[in-house]
């Protein structure tokens, strides 16, 4: 069969999904060999490589958002879902009480503790940190505790009253000592290498010290130290290096026939701010017979400048005065991700981890094809 | 202290040194003079009580009364 | 024993009985001292990498009962959908491919089925085999592009 190339705009249209008042349209991606006759969708390296786009919306250590083009959902699925499940962090995964006499019932406090967020050194959590091994059949749990797999921590608050108090005080905080527990009261212990690698700057630590995790009252005490080890998302949330992960698809919105004066500006009201602006209907375009603007010329008219901005709320399709003027749409395609993280990663490298762990993972499994055919 | 030194402490034992956590104030000579202490639920002191006194915190009066926590450590999953 | 007593009347199989080992009623394992993990210096990184190298070695991936070198059901152990779609999508592309499809058979099993079927003059294993490799490709080809839009990205806010 000869080879046909579709016109751009039949390619423009194929990757637009649809989204009317109640439904959505061309939900699966086409781009198969022999999905569309004679046209070539085989896989191409250099397709890739030509159509592959990322761009940055927003770059800060707790938050990243960018734009990953060209791709199939699919992929763009599997770094999503890596980066939630796969990507290692270190918690708090035991707490040895000694003594509790919070009102904070045991079992809560220790589950409050796992899910802190901790950071510290990159060196040591990446290169020195490892998973904890599997004990031996009849060995218990701690034969396999050592430096490199095995962090201890520390947190014995005991609350007392405050002499200095105001007579009058009534704020808990000032008038007893440690009447508040938070993160920044639990104190990391150093074990052998750790010294090195998560020295000064480098310390375990939580990332946001200001965490509350108990109110004591005079006489109350919280004495425990605790142990942390390597884990994933999929094991238990509190390992997940990303408070959320998400992507969204670019929203479209094309103006099909042109909308003037109070319906324009009605028409701004239906999208958040910024996705429509108001500009006055030119003279030359006024002028341009089958335009839809003839008689118009300095009219206000509704322009699209920031679809991106588009929360695709389908507002504009509750009025009858946009009926068949507007279509909306998502481009399949362009992914907007955006990533929070809870701060033991930076964002960004959140994404080029959840690269590199799937590559590694069909590295091995090409090595097991070739293994199980041997 | 290994496995195998520990000893669930007793009354008539006479050299009991805590369990896996040392931490709290109980000492040895408390368990041989058969007082209990117990934990206001008014005022919070630590009231010793032997055995058939009457209910009573003797700081405040306070007829509520209650139990220690254990002194041995729990452990816990942090999930 | 009061929980003997009950077992009497229930049907007997001994064998089920018998190994019951009761537990110390508390034992709680000490926290591990300070001393056990500072050892480690001496104890050498080799043993580790021998447990990690065990955990390489199991075979994750089976060829399922009934195959043909065109037609095939693969199963892989300890994947889900994470890999399971991209590489459908993947070995879906590869022109010399009839059908690919995955299923996670049943969600408590850690399993993951993949079918291929293949025309003529290949094999469903090159097939998979090619998409495993195509997939690292896309992965560099993302982690490039990613790199150079986070300098592109870094010089903009610098300048602006």
């Amino acid at each position: 069969m000869p080879r046909k190339q579709p016109t751009e705009e039949e390619l423009e249209r194929r990757k637009i999904v649809g989204v009317n008042a109640e439904t959505v349209t061309d939900v699966t991606s086409t781009d198969f060999p022999g999905n569309w006759p004679g046209e070539d969708y085989a896989w191409d390296i250099k397709k890739i490589i030509r159509d592959t786009k990322i761009e940055f919306h927003q770059n800060e250590p707790a938050e990243a958002s960018f734009s990953l083009i060209g791709v199939d959902a699919s992929i763009a699925n599997a770094f999503r879902r890596i980066m939630i499940a796969d990507i290692p962090t270190i918690a708090i995964e035991k707490v040895f009480i000694d003594n509790n006499t919070s009102v904070i019932q045991d079992e809560v406090l220790a589950h409050r503790l796992g899910l802190i967020p901790f950071t510290g050194g990159r060196e040591g959590l990446d290169n020195f940190m490892r998973w904890l091994p599997k004990p031996k059949d009849n060995e218990p749990i701690e034969s396999t505790y050592f430096d490199y797999n095995t962090i201890s921590l520390e947190l014995r608050v005991t609350c007392t009253h405050n002499p200095n108090a105001a007579e009058d005080e009534k704020d808990p905080r000032k008038l007893y000592n440690h009447a508040h527990v938070y993160a920044k009261d639990i104190v990391f212990m150093p074990v052998g290498r750790q010294v090195k690698y998560f020295a000064g700057e480098n310390a375990i630590r939580p990332v946001n010290p200001d965490i509350l995790i108990a109110k004591l009252r005079p006489g109350q005490q919280i004495d425990l130290s605790m142990i942390m080890h390597k884990g994933v998302g999929s094991d238990h949330a509190k390992f997940s290096p990303v408070a959320t992960a998400s992507y969204r698809l670019l929203p479209t919105i094309t103006i099909l026939r042109p909308i003037l004066g109070r319906d324009a500006e009605n028409f701004a009201k239906c999208f958040p701010q910024g996705v429509i602006r108001l500009e006055k209907v030119t003279k030359a375009e006024a002028a341009r017979e089958g335009s839809g603007y003839e008689g118009h010329a300095s009219e206000l008219k509704a322009v699209v400048v920031n679809p991106m901005l588009d929360t695709v709320s389908r507002e504009c399709l509750r009025h009858d005065e946009f009926k068949e003027k507007v279509k909306l749409g998502r481009e399949r395609d362009h992914f907007i991700f955006n990533i929070e993280s809870t701060g033991q990663w930076e964002s960004d490298a959140i994404f080029l981890a959840s690269i590199a762990h799937l590559k590694e993972k069909a590295r091995k499994l090409e090595q097991q094809v070739v293994d199980m055919v041997r | 202290m290994s496995r195998e030194q520990y000893q669930i402490p007793t009354g008539s034992q006479q050299t009991f040194t805590g369990g896996a956590g040392n931490t709290a104030a109980t000492t040895s000579r408390e368990f041989d003079t058969g007082i209990m202490y117990y934990t206001c639920g008014d005022c919070a002191a630590r009231v010793p009580l032997e055995k058939g006194a009457g209910i009573r915190c003797q700081k405040c009066g306070a007829r509520v009364l209650y139990k220690e926590r254990t002194k041995r450590m729990v452990q816990f999953e942090a999930r | 024993m009061a929980k003997s007593k009950s077992r009497t009347e229930a049907p007997q199989d001994a064998s089920e009985d018998v190994v019951m080992q009761e537990l110390p009623t508390s034992h709680q394992p000490d926290v591990q001292d300070d001393a056990s993990m500072a050892e480690v210096d001496a104890e050498d990184d080799a043993e580790v990498e021998d447990e990690e190298e065990i955990e390489d070695d199991t075979q994750r991936v089976r060829l399922l009962p009934g195959s043909t070198p065109t037609a095939a059901s693969f199963e892989f152990l300890n994947e889900g959908h994470t890999l399971g779609n991209a590489l459908r999508y993947i070995i879906m592309k590869n022109p010399d491919v009839e059908f690919c499809a995955y299923a996670i058979p049943h969600p408590s099993e850690p399993k993951m089925n993949v079918r291929i079927q293949t025309y003529e003059g290949t094999t469903a294993i090159e097939a998979l085999q090619k998409g495993l490799k195509d997939l690292q490709d896309v992965c560099d080809v993302v982690s490039d592009k990613f790199v150079a839009a986070q300098k592109d990205f870094k010089k903009k806010s610098i300048s602006s």
